[in-house]
């Protein structure tokens, strides 16, 4: 929330008018040498005509600084040294971590001469790269050229299901008429944590794909079976909690002008698509608003009462080519919760047209439970490639006041009459006895009980 | 007696001379229980009070309608209290009422203030009613007495100094006046005091739990009686309309609802209810119907419906018709009762037995006195001696199973003391018969007299040695009436001294014992020098200044209500004890490992944990000797995981740092108890409260330590967010590094 806001308001002071990213368009690019820039002159080229500020610097440049008095330097950082041992004046992977915990995003590419610094750094993130001078080989599907070929540049074409970061011809399945989209990859390859919902293997090997050494380099032990096939990651997206995005593709080459411009490949829009989605230039989705209130009466009181009927509504936009559209999907859910969720139920999507063009609202009409205590309304939105969006407001729900239960129940009809009979007749009772006169005779049998007869009159009279 | 002094007759001397001691007992009462106020400054005590206060406060600022329907959201997060419901009322009432009537005459009190000497003032109130208790059964005399021993008594004390503003505080006036009016109302057979009674009782089933007590003693009273063949219209009055408008009256609050109506614990009332009306019809077909046998016939068939009433009490009890006693009750018969079934009931130290050195503590000479009161009692035995003796003895027996019932033991000790104190004056502060005796004494000298002389005159004090002296010296007048009167004097001298001896004591007591307010804490430096430990409300202000407004702060339900007061932050459980469940979780997050209880943690949105660690001062009410009642009251709900032994150490000790067993160090408790205090007490330090040696290396990795207080006796943690990346914490503290590599180098 509070991180949509800031950057929503970022988007707007820096709104420059051809910032493309949601989030700023300071780049830092680190290469191992200045000159080495003119390599990926292509990539570096395309963020540029996007808008981005690019700063490229070298990878030993001492004034390079991800934070400037406690304020991020950048929005962006694109990692292309992957031999260096570290940045800037000394800046570990604890500087990169915190960078990326401020918000902000980052590319990292590695190549098999990986140092220890990206290691460290990947293992955050789950990535786990091979060891020193393995690469990703592939002996059935490779970079074939006119006269050589190499083994180590793999044709990679196993893309995971995520349209909301790669684009639709990588994401299409069925279309086995085409020809399936390919990547040249020449690199390292990485483990992934499979079971990590915030890691996102968008390019895997295939069956054939294998992590090894070259041929004529000392081959690997033998201790384990190699990384292979889908469990062998190429490149992995990742997302934090808080919304930050972080890529990892284990080959520069496949930045490179070189790779990037290889006919029959689709590097061009691959590397686009990784990093559009990674400098927060799509599937950014963000909440506008929500609220909740009585359906009845349209106010929003304190706290609700047990049995309420409220109305729950979100706005929702998503950030895509350079403009917020509304986000259209039927799978937004809300939830009440106290310590489990009590309600859960899917909201609808509504045209709001008129007021905001840009959102979306879904909406809900939910009879709060039975039950009081503290709940937590929450929409908790979190779908793969799509920024998170967790809503959570703390409600209360009282039980009715002690005037607010059914005043007559008609199950209870014959106690009221009852209670109602017993007064009477106690009354009754009580002038028959108050204005009945003494019986007249006397006799002997009755004399004791007169005696207290008269008393409990003359009692009641006084008072 | 026909003197006149100031032109005042002698009854117009006497009652002046009443009021004076009254009043001057009333400013006793008040003036001994300002210690604490004199000592530390206006502040409200201990735990419960804190809740008291903070009702009170809600319903001078809301008003009575939304104060009898709050519903306290930032209580027991996140099931919420109905705390309309679930509280009596009567004290939070009675302050809001003195506290507008006061701001009507222009009279700007603090609220707080109001809170703190409530008690107090109402002890003068409970003086005055004991006055009128005593002079009821007995005579003034007995009055002034029992008055002037309630008024410094510490067992009532104990309840009620200034800024103890429990519901106690005024309970106890509330106790003994309705038992004075119910004996006025016996007495007199009036249905006026009758139905005053019911309207106390209404006052007191609003202000404390304890109504119990009166709801079954005045039914045994009528029962007892009937049994005893006493029954008369008087009685009969007195009851029924006692009973029909007092139960009427106390179901309007709403924590009671219709629980008169099928709880056991108010089965003998209704019981007796019906059976005096039995009986009186009875009385009036005897009336119809003379027969010497008819007497005899109504005992037993009393005797008969008993046993079948009982009967059926059990039997609809088995059946789950009337609810069947609580636990507190069942404690109160059987004193292993609750160890085994409800650890929550006994880890309240209140809840244990009395041990016996606490009655005379508590109670000084008046505990010997009790005795005698009931001797004197049984001598004259009215309608209303009946009630003293069933009074005493059922409240001693209960004292004796539970400390804090001491507190309706004191009402009758000081009324029975006062009463034996009134039969002993009457004896020997009568010196207008010694002439006559001391010529009677003329008459017959008896030879026995002369072993009595030499007895005495060893002893005498301030008689002259004329012993050689002895044969004319018998026949002296002076000697007769010194003679008549010697005995009286020793006799009155020495219980001048007790009572001398009992108002010292009871200075003392509550003076060293009874005016700690147990929010701030005092100790003596080695060189006498007065240190105040202020620890509490430094943390709980700390929470309030620097955490957000909902933060929801997990802590071990004592402090509860402390953290509601004077945090105003929300807590899990606190000493509203109602739902065992919540508070056995709370003992199962302490208990866990680091893992296990954060995931609890976070399941609850616990922000921050208090613990309170006495190991720095030698505090030894902290949380870590508290523990195993955690541990006991997580074991009784969650008996999977959780074994009371395996928190001892191999040597079968209950054992802190390096010894521990590893389930110990391993608990969350243990943890951040102990987390870096090796660091502050040096390589040789070692636990104050426990004489043992600190751990080492502590890791604290999911909880991460916010505040700690000066004297380390609270520790405040905050619960880590989930990781950025969705790593666990300790991978995040491996890639980090240590957090306080560098924090102590000085």
């Amino acid at each position: 929330m509070k991180l949509w806001t800031c950057l929503a308001l970022a988007s707007i002071l820096l709104g420059s008018a051809n910032a493309k990213s949601a989030s700023g368009d300071r780049v830092l690019v680190l290469v191992p040498k200045i000159e080495s820039a003119k390599h990926y002159s292509k990539f570096l080229g395309s963020l540029e005509t996007r808008g981005f500020e690019v700063s490229v610097r070298a990878a030993s440049n001492t004034s390079v600084a991800l934070q400037i008095d406690g304020e991020r330097a950048f929005d962006h950082a694109i990692l292309l040294a992957p031999a260096a041992k570290k940045f800037g004046d000394g800046l570990g992977p604890l500087d990169f971590t915190r960078f990326v915990d401020d918000g902000g995003n980052m590319v990292v590419a590695a190549s098999s001469e990986l140092s220890d610094f990206h290691r460290k750094l990947a293992a955050q993130f789950g990535v786990v790269f091979e060891p020193r001078s393995t690469w990703a080989i592939d002996h059935a599907n490779y970079l074939k050229q006119n006269n050589a070929s190499d083994h180590k540049v793999v044709a990679a074409s196993n893309f995971a299901l995520a349209p909301a970061i790669l684009s639709p011809e990588f994401a299409s399945t069925s279309a086995k008429s085409q020809p399936k989209p390919t990547v040249y990859f020449k690199g390292i390859a990485h483990k992934y944590d499979a079971a990590n919902p915030q890691l996102v293997p968008l390019l895997t090997g295939a069956i054939s794909t294998y992590s090894g050494r070259d041929k004529g380099e000392k081959p690997m032990e033998n201790t384990d079976t190699p990384l292979s096939g889908k469990s062998l990651g190429l490149v992995s997206a990742f997302q934090t909690r808080g919304n930050a995005r972080v890529s990892f593709a284990g080959s520069t080459a496949m930045f490179s002008d070189a790779l990037l411009s290889k006919r029959g490949g689709d590097n061009q829009r691959f590397v686009e698509d990784v990093a559009k989605w990674t400098m927060q230039e799509k599937s950014v989705l963000r909440e506008t608003g929500h609220r909740h209130h009585l359906s009845a009466t349209g106010e929003q009181p304190g706290h609700y009462r047990v049995s309420n009927e409220i109305v729950y509504e979100i706005d929702l936009s998503v950030y895509r080519d350079d403009a917020w559209h509304p986000y259209v999907a039927d799978d937004v859910q809300f939830e009440a919760i106290m310590l489990d969720p009590y309600i859960r139920i899917t909201l609808n999507h509504t045209d709001s047209a008129g007021s905001a063009p840009d959102t979306a609202t879904y909406h809900g009409d939910i009879k709060l439970p039975d039950r009081y205590g503290t709940f937590t309304f929450r929409v908790n939105y979190k779908r793969t490639g799509y920024s998170n969006v967790d809503v959570k407001d703390t409600v209360a729900i009282w039980p009715l006041r002690h005037d607010g239960y059914p005043r007559f129940l008609s199950a209870a009809y014959p106690y009221y009459t009852g209670s109602f009979v017993m007064v009477i007749g106690f009354l009754a009772l009580s002038a028959v006895w108050l204005f009945s006169d003494e019986p007249a005779s006397k006799d002997k049998a009755g004399a004791a009980a007169s005696k207290e007869k008269p008393k409990g009159k003359a009692k009641h009279k006084s008072s | 007696m026909a003197y006149k002094v100031f032109g005042l007759t002698a009854s117009d001397q006497t009652s002046l001379l009443r009021i004076a001691i009254l009043g001057l007992i009333s400013i006793v009462a008040v003036g001994s229980r300002l210690y604490s106020v004199i000592r530390f400054e206006s502040v409200i005590h201990e735990f419960d009070p804190w809740f008291n206060y903070r009702t009170t406060r809600y319903l001078v600022d809301n008003g009575f309608d939304k104060f009898w329907n709050w519903f306290d959201e930032t209580a027991w997060y996140p099931l919420g209290r109905v705390v309309g419901g679930t509280l009596y009322p009567g004290i939070m009432v009675t302050s809001a009422t003195i506290y507008n009537a006061l701001h009507l005459v222009n009279i700007p009190v603090d609220i707080r203030n109001v809170c703190v000497f409530l008690a107090p003032a109402f002890s003068a109130l409970t003086a005055l009613a004991t006055y009128q208790l005593g002079k009821e059964v007995k005579n003034a005399t007995a009055g002034l007495l029992a008055a002037a021993f309630i008024g410094v008594a510490p067992g009532y004390i104990s309840r009620s100094v200034a800024g103890s503003y429990d519901n106690e505080g005024i309970a106890i006036f509330l106790l003994v006046f309705t038992f004075f009016l119910w004996l006025r109302s016996v007495r007199l057979g009036s249905a006026l005091y009758g139905a005053l009674t019911a309207i106390f009782y209404f006052y007191m089933v609003s202000a404390w739990g304890g109504y119990v007590f009166i709801i079954n003693l005045i039914p045994l009273h009528v029962f007892a009686l009937l049994v005893m063949g006493r029954y008369s219209n008087r009685l009969y009055v007195a009851y029924s309309t006692f009973y029909v408008l007092g139960t009427l009256a106390s179901m309007q609050i709403p924590f009671v609802g219709f629980q008169p109506t099928f709880t056991s614990e108010h089965m003998a009332a209704l019981g007796t209810f019906g059976l005096i009306q039995l009986v009186a019809f009875a009385s009036y077909v005897r009336t119809l119907v003379p027969s010497d046998q008819f007497r005899m016939l109504i005992r037993l068939s009393i005797l008969g419906l008993f046993v079948v009433g009982f009967g059926g009490l059990v039997l609809l009890t088995m059946t789950k018709v009337i609810a069947p006693w609580t636990g507190r009750f069942y404690s109160l018969w059987d004193t292993a009762y609750a160890k085994v079934h409800i650890p929550i009931i006994a880890s309240v130290s209140e809840h244990q037995p009395t041990a016996w050195p606490n009655f005379f503590f508590d109670l000084n000479m008046l505990i010997w006195l009790l005795p005698a009161g009931i001797y004197f009692s049984f001598r004259e035995l009215s309608d209303n001696h009946v009630f003293l003796i069933l009074y005493s003895l059922f409240a001693a027996y209960f004292a004796g199973v539970m400390v804090r019932l001491i507190l309706t033991l004191t009402p009758i000790v000081c009324v029975m003391a006062g009463v034996a104190m009134a039969n002993v004056f009457e004896i020997y502060l009568d010196f207008s018969k010694t002439k006559a005796e001391a010529e009677n004494m003329a008459v017959a000298t008896a030879p026995a007299e002369k072993e009595k002389e030499k007895g005495k005159s060893q002893g005498g004090a301030g008689e002259p040695p004329v012993a050689v002296a002895a044969k004319t010296l018998y026949e002296t007048a002076g000697f007769k009436r010194f003679y008549a009167l010697f005995p009286k004097i020793v006799v009155v001298a020495n219980f001048l001294y007790f009572l001398c001896m009992f108002q010292w004591h009871c200075s003392w007591i509550t003076s060293s014992a009874y005016s700690s307010p147990s929010v701030v804490l005092a100790s003596r430096g080695p060189d006498g020098s007065h240190h105040i430990i202020d620890d509490f409300r430094e943390a709980y202000y700390w929470l309030q200044m620097n955490t957000k407004a909902d933060a929801k702060v997990l802590s071990w339900w004592d402090y509860g209500y402390q953290l509601a007061g004077m945090a105003d932050r929300t807590t899990l459980v606190d000493n509203n004890t109602w739902n065992n469940t919540h508070i056995a979780t709370v003992g199962k997050i302490l208990a866990s490992d680091e893992d296990t209880a954060y995931e609890l943690a976070r399941r609850h949105d616990v922000d921050y944990v208090l613990v309170v660690f006495g190991g720095m001062l030698g505090y030894s009410g902290d949380d870590i000797n508290k523990f195993l009642w955690m541990i006991r009251i997580a074991q009784g709900v969650y008996p999977d995981g959780f074994k009371e032994e395996d928190f001892y150490n191999a040597a079968g000790e209950y054992a802190i740092g390096d010894t521990a067993s590893p389930t110990m160090r391993r608990s969350l408790m243990h943890k951040l108890c102990y987390y870096r205090f090796h660091e502050v007490m040096g390589p040789q330090g070692f636990d104050r409260v426990r004489k043992q040696k600190l751990p080492k290396d502590i890791t604290l990795d999911n909880f991460e330590e916010a505040y700690t207080t000066e004297n380390w006796m609270v520790r405040i943690y905050k619960v880590k967010d989930l990781d950025n990346y969705g790593r666990s914490h300790h991978a995040v503290s491996a890639f980090e590094g240590p957090r306080f590599k560098n924090d102590f180098v000085f």
